[in-house]
C-alpha cells in the first residue's frame, strides 16, 4: 500500500461527478431510485430535499462511505466509487455538522493526526498555514474540548483543506452555528470555491440557493429537478421544493 | 397458494407422522437393552457407552430407567443434528449476503436461524432429559454439552444483536457478520465428543442394530421435513410481509 | 506547493495507536475507570470467599479469579475505546482517509491491549497480596503466569475491539458487547484459567498441561484474529 509520491493532480476536463442510475436498495425499500446527473469541477452543487428524501445517503455514496447498489455506475473526479474507493478518498474531504475532531487533543495534535493518515510529510508548515487560514493560530495547544461551537468547526474546515481536497462534501455545516461563525465559515468557502468542487447537504434553503452554482432536489430517492442556477427559475424551484418538503411530511 | 407453501404443508404432516412411527417404533420394533447406570452384565446397545464409574451417584440410588435412555435416544438424536445442518445452512446464507448484499439472503439466513433455534431447545430439553435418566443430574459440563449450551447462548446473542440495531441494513451485517463466527462453534460441538474423552455418546461410531436404525432414520427424515417445512413457512411468511410493505411504500407515492 | 505524501499501513496504524495513548494519558479515563473497576472486583472476591473458611485451597481458583477480574474490567475500557471514535463522528473522518479498514481495527487493538496490560501490571500483585499471600503452595516461575496472561490479554483485545465496534452502534452498548463477548470468548477463558492454575498449583508435571493450554490460547488468538482481520470491513462500513 506503500507509495511515495505528490498526490496526482486531477485533469481539469474529468467531471467531478458522474452519477449514471445510482440506485441504492435494500429489499423493497430503495433509498435512491435511478439518479443519474453530472457536475463538472470548481462548480457547487447543493442539494435539496425533504427528510428521507436519500440526501445522505447520496452523500455518503459519493464520499465512499457507503456502497451503491449493483448496477450504479457512480465516478467522482474520474474514479470509480466503489473500485477505486482507496485512491479517490486522497481527493476528498467532508465538513459535517459533527466536528470529527478528538475533543480531547489539542488542534494541532487533531491536525497532526489527520496528517499522519494522509502521509503527510513536513506537515508543519501547512499546519501552522492552516491555523493562521481560520484564525486559530492562538488556539494551536488548547485542547478541542474548550472551544466553542464556532471555533470547532472552523477547525473542522483546516481539517478537512489539509490534505489539499479537490472534493468537498458539505453535510448540514451550518447547523449548530450562530450567525458569526456561519459568516466565517461562509467566507473561507468563498475564498476557496473557484479551485475546488462543493457538494452540499442542507435544510436551509436561502443560504443554499445563495452558494450554489447547482440545484438538485430528491424525493423519495428520485432527482426532481437539477438545474443550472443560471437558468434557474428562482420561483418554480420554490414551488418544486416546497412540493417535495410537503410530500415528507405527509 | 404457492406450490412451495402446498408441499411445505405437507411435509409438516407427513415429517409429524414419521417422527411419531419413529417413536413407536422405538417401543414395539426395537431391540430394548440395558443403559444407564443397570448392571453392565446386561446386554447393551452398541451404541451407547456406560457412563464411567466417576459419573455414577455415589449415593446409592440407582439411575435405572432404560426406557427413558432408548426412547429418547429416537427424538433427541435426529434433532440436535436436524440442528446443526440447520445453522450450516443459516451461516452459508450469511456469507452469500456479505458477499451479494441482497436482502434476500439476509432474510433467509435469519429464518434459518430461528429454524435453527427452535430445534436447539429440542435438543437441550430433550437432552436434559436423558442426562438426568442416564447420568443421575440435570446437566454436566462435559465437552458435548458445553459447546451445545454456549451456541445456544451464540445464538441468542444473535438475535439480541439484530433487535439492538436501528438501521435494517445495518442489523442484517451485524447479524450476518455474528452468524459466521458463531457458526465456528457447530462443527466444533459436533466434533468434540470424537477428540476428547466424553461421556456423551458418539453415535454411528460403534454402529447400531438394524431393529434401532430403522426408527432412528425415519426419525431424522421425518425431523428434516419439519424443519424444511417451518422454514419454507416462515420465508413465505415474510415474503407476503414484504409485498405488503412494497404496497405501502406504492400507495405513499 | 505541494508535499510529499507517503502513505505507509505501518505509519497510520502508529497514528491511531499514538492518538488514543496520548488522549488516554491526557484524561485517564479508561486505566482509572477500569482500575478502580478491578479492585470493586476484588472487594466483591472477598465478600464471596469471607464463609470458604481455611479449608479450602485458594491456589486451586486463584486463576479462575484473576481471569474473570480481568474479563469484567476489559469490557468496561472495550466500550469506551470505540465510543471514543464515535461520539464526534470521528470514525467517518478515519473511514474518508485512505486508510485500510484492517489499519485501524489493529490500531485500536494494541491500544486497548496495552491498557489491558497497565491495569493488569496494578491488579495481578494486588490479587497476589489480598488472595495468596498465606499460600503455602510454590508457584511456577512468574513469567509464566504473565506469558500466559498475555496470550489471554491478546484474544481478549482483538476479540472485544471486534465486537465493540459493532456493540457501539446498538442501543444497550455494554449488554451488547457482554452478550456476544462472554460465548466467544468462553473457549479462551478455559485454557487460560487451566494454564494459570496450572503454573500458580505447579502440580507434578504442570509445564506439560500448561503448554498444551497456551497453545490451544495462541490457537485461538490466531483463527479469531485473522476472522476479525477478514470481516471487520463489513462491520465498520455498515
Amino acid at each position: 500500500m506503500a507509495s511515495t509520491e505528490n498526490k496526482d493532480r486531477i485533469a481539469e476536463d474529468v467531471l467531478a461527478l458522474d452519477v449514471a442510475h445510482l440506485t441504492r436498495k435494500f429489499g423493497v425499500r430503495k433509498a435512491l431510485d435511478d439518479v443519474t446527473f453530472q457536475l463538472e469541477q470548481h462548480r457547487f452543487l447543493s442539494i435539496f430535499g425533504p427528510n428521507g428524501a436519500g440526501k445522505t445517503t447520496l452523500l455518503r455514496i459519493l464520499a465512499t462511505l457507503t456502497a451503491p447498489s449493483q448496477g450504479s455506475d457512480v465516478t467522482v473526479l474520474g474514479f470509480d466509487v466503489v473500485k477505486d474507493a482507496f485512491a479517490l478518498r486522497e481527493h476528498i474531504g467532508l465538513i459535517s455538522h459533527n466536528p470529527l475532531l478528538y475533543p480531547d487533543l489539542t488542534a494541532e495534535e487533531n491536525l497532526r493526526f489527520f496528517a499522519q493518515l494522509y502521509g503527510i510529510t513536513g506537515a508543519d508548515a501547512r499546519i501552522d498555514e492552516l491555523l493562521d487560514a481560520v484564525e486559530l493560530t492562538h488556539r494551536k495547544l488548547d485542547i478541542v474540548r474548550t472551544f466553542s461551537r464556532g471555533m470547532t468547526q472552523r477547525l473542522s474546515l483546516a481539517r478537512t483543506l489539509l490534505p489539499r481536497p479537490e472534493l468537498i462534501f458539505l453535510d448540514e455545516p451550518y447547523s449548530g452555528l450562530d450567525p458569526h461563525a456561519s459568516d466565517i465559515l461562509d467566507a473561507l468557502i468563498d475564498g476557496i470555491r473557484d479551485k475546488h468542487t462543493f457538494v452540499m447537504v442542507s435544510h436551509d434553503l436561502e443560504r443554499g440557493l445563495e452558494l450554489c452554482s447547482h440545484a438538485l432536489i430528491l424525493a423519495r430517492g428520485k432527482v426532481v429537478l437539477f438545474e443550472d442556477k443560471e437558468t434557474l427559475d428562482s420561483d418554480l424551484f420554490r414551488a418544486t421544493y416546497r412540493e417535495t418538503v410537503g410530500l415528507g411530511v405527509s | 397458494m404457492s406450490k412451495q407453501l402446498k408441499i411445505a404443508i405437507i411435509l409438516m404432516v407427513i415429517g409429524a407422522l414419521l417422527t411419531t412411527l419413529a417413536f413407536f417404533m422405538a417401543f414395539y420394533t426395537a431391540r430394548v437393552q440395558g443403559f444407564g447406570t443397570v448392571v453392565s452384565d446386561q446386554p447393551l446397545d452398541t451404541a451407547f457407552a456406560l457412563a464411567p464409574p466417576s459419573m455414577q451417584p455415589t449415593d446409592g440410588i440407582a439411575y435405572e430407567r432404560p426406557w427413558l435412555s432408548q426412547k429418547i435416544f429416537y427424538f433427541h438424536v435426529p434433532v440436535a443434528e436436524a440442528s446443526f445442518l440447520i445453522f450450516t445452512i443459516a451461516a452459508i446464507f450469511a456469507l452469500l449476503f456479505l458477499l451479494r448484499k441482497d436482502k434476500k439472503y439476509d432474510t433467509r439466513s435469519r429464518i434459518a436461524m430461528e429454524t435453527a433455534f427452535v430445534f436447539v431447545v429440542a435438543t437441550m430439553i430433550t437432552g436434559v432429559l436423558w442426562t438426568r435418566a442416564s447420568w443421575g443430574v440435570w446437566w454436566d459440563w462435559e465437552p458435548r454439552l458445553t459447546t451445545y449450551f454456549i451456541m445456544m447462548i451464540l445464538m441468542i446473542a444473535y438475535f439480541v444483536v439484530r433487535n439492538s440495531v436501528g438501521d435494517e441494513e445495518r442489523a442484517a451485517t451485524y447479524g450476518a457478520v455474528f452468524c459466521l463466527i458463531a457458526w465456528v462453534d457447530a462443527p466444533l460441538s459436533f466434533i468434540i465428543t470424537r477428540l476428547i474423552p466424553s461421556n456423551h455418546p458418539v453415535v454411528f461410531q460403534s454402529g447400531m442394530d438394524t431393529t434401532n436404525l430403522i426408527p432412528f432414520i425415519i426419525a431424522q427424515i421425518g425431523m428434516l421435513m419439519i424443519g424444511y417445512a417451518i422454514y419454507v413457512l416462515r420465508v413465505t411468511e415474510e415474503s407476503m410481509h414484504e409485498r405488503i410493505e412494497l404496497l405501502k411504500e406504492r400507495l405513499e407515492a | 506547493m505541494s508535499e510529499k505524501r507517503n502513505i505507509s499501513s505501518f505509519d497510520q496504524f502508529r497514528a491511531i495507536l499514538h492518538k488514543d495513548i496520548v488522549m488516554e494519558l491526557r484524561t485517564k479515563e479508561m486505566l482509572t475507570s477500569m482500575g478502580l473497576y478491578a479492585l470493586l472486583v476484588l472487594i466483591i472476591y472477598y465478600v464471596a470467599l469471607s464463609q470458604a473458611g481455611s479449608a479450602f485451597e485458594v491456589e486451586r481458583i486463584a486463576g479462575g479469579l484473576l481471569l474473570l477480574a480481568i474479563v469484567f474490567t476489559s469490557m468496561l475500557g472495550l466500550n469506551r475505546s470505540l465510543v471514543h471514535e464515535k461520539d464526534q463522528g470521528c470514525l467517518e473522518a478515519l473511514l474518508l482517509s485512505p486508510v485500510d479498514r484492517p489499519v485501524i481495527f489493529f490500531g485500536k487493538a494494541v491500544g486497548n491491549l496495552i491498557f489491558l496490560i497497565l491495569v493488569q501490571i496494578l491488579i495481578v500483585p494486588l490479587f497476589y497480596f489480598i488472595f495468596m499471600s498465606g499460600s503455602q503452595v510454590q508457584s511456577g516461575p512468574w513469567w509464566m503466569l504473565a506469558l500466559a496472561l498475555l496470550v489471554g490479554s491478546i484474544g481478549i483485545a482483538g476479540v472485544g475491539t471486534f465486537l465493540a465496534t459493532m456493540s457501539v452502534n446498538t442501543t444497550g452498548t455494554d449488554f451488547i458487547l457482554a452478550i456476544m463477548f462472554i460465548p466467544l470468548v468462553f473457549p479462551l477463558l478455559l485454557v487460560v484459567v487451566a494454564a494459570l492454575t496450572a503454573v500458580i498449583t505447579a502440580d507434578a508435571g504442570y509445564t506439560q498441561v500448561y503448554w498444551t493450554m497456551l497453545a490451544a490460547a495462541a490457537g485461538y488468538d490466531v483463527i479469531m484474529i485473522a476472522v476479525a482481520f477478514a470481516l471487520y470491513e463489513f462491520i465498520i462500513g455498515a
